[in-house]
């Protein structure tokens, strides 16, 4: 006799965790889980990290690299008033980037520009591929 | 994973975080519209509907490779009504470090007049 449980074999077993589950406590899902929301790309030379911080002005934000870690940290300062309405984010953030790539520390650039924060890491030119010519002997 | 960021033909349209605030000269609107120019920025006041709308240029260009994208190119687009409390000639807006402010400062109140009853 052959028993053929299916894929449907687990199901038991998958609908009790199912029901588990639900009486777990589930983490809120919040409209922005980290902020500042980043882009992060890279091309032959460079790797760039885009951070969208609206409303933080230049001083207000810090840039630190470390190892290979580009932290990004700062504050938003909340406004002055009777709020009627808040959607906007305040209070002090913080991201790591880890960038898996060396970098030329001395060569990074930042920029700011209309609520974009824009870095620009250089990659070291010490790990570019190079071709090693074979001579005759 | 490659991704080309000009691959997106029809940008989102999407709603900016706002702020609404008053103090003692008036109200304060304030919007997230980061990567938008100012002079694109289109602001109409029309009766009591102000409306906004920016399309935001963060310069993603194609040729980079893309690790990570947690935001891309937006179209912003947000309405509001103003109240009636609210001198519309007065209105002033300024864009700094991508965030519109909108002001709205409040009506001068014309004081009651009095309406004297001679006695005859």
């Amino acid at each position: 006799m052959v028993i053929n449980y299916g894929s449907f074999y687990d199901f038991p077993h998958l609908f009790d965790k199912l029901m588990n589950d639900l009486h777990d406590p589930q983490p809120t899902a919040s409209r922005r889980a980290t902020f500042p929301p980043l882009y992060i790309s890279e091309d032959e030379t460079n790797v760039f990290v885009r951070a969208l911080v609206p409303g933080a002005a230049m001083e207000d934000i810090e840039l630190i690299i470390e190892d290979n870690t580009l932290v990004i940290k700062g504050e938003l300062k909340p406004i002055q008033g009777k709020y009627y309405q808040q959607e906007r984010p305040t209070g002090s953030f913080q991201r790591l980037v880890k960038i898996n790539v060396p970098i030329h520390k001395d060569g990074i650039t930042a920029t700011m520009k209309s609520g974009m924060l824009f870095v620009q890491l250089p990659k070291s030119t010490a790990m570019k591929p190079r071709t090693i010519h074979i001579q005759p002997r | 994973m490659q991704q080309m960021p000009n691959r997106i033909g029809k940008r989102p349209r999407v709603q900016p975080p706002a702020d609404f605030v008053e103090r003692e000269d008036g109200f304060y609107l304030y919007l997230d519209m980061p990567g938008v120019e100012k002079e694109k920025l289109i602001l109409d006041i029309e009766d009591d509907k102000l409306s906004v709308q920016a399309k935001s240029n963060f310069g993603l260009v194609a040729g980079e490779r893309v690790h990570s994208m947690e935001f891309g190119e937006v179209e912003y687009c947000a309405r509001f009504e103003v109240s009636e409390l609210v001198d519309k000639e007065k209105v002033s807006a300024k864009f700094e470090n991508g965030v519109l402010t909108i002001y709205l400062p409040k009506r001068k109140e014309v004081p009651p007049k009095r309406i004297r009853i001679d006695v005859l």
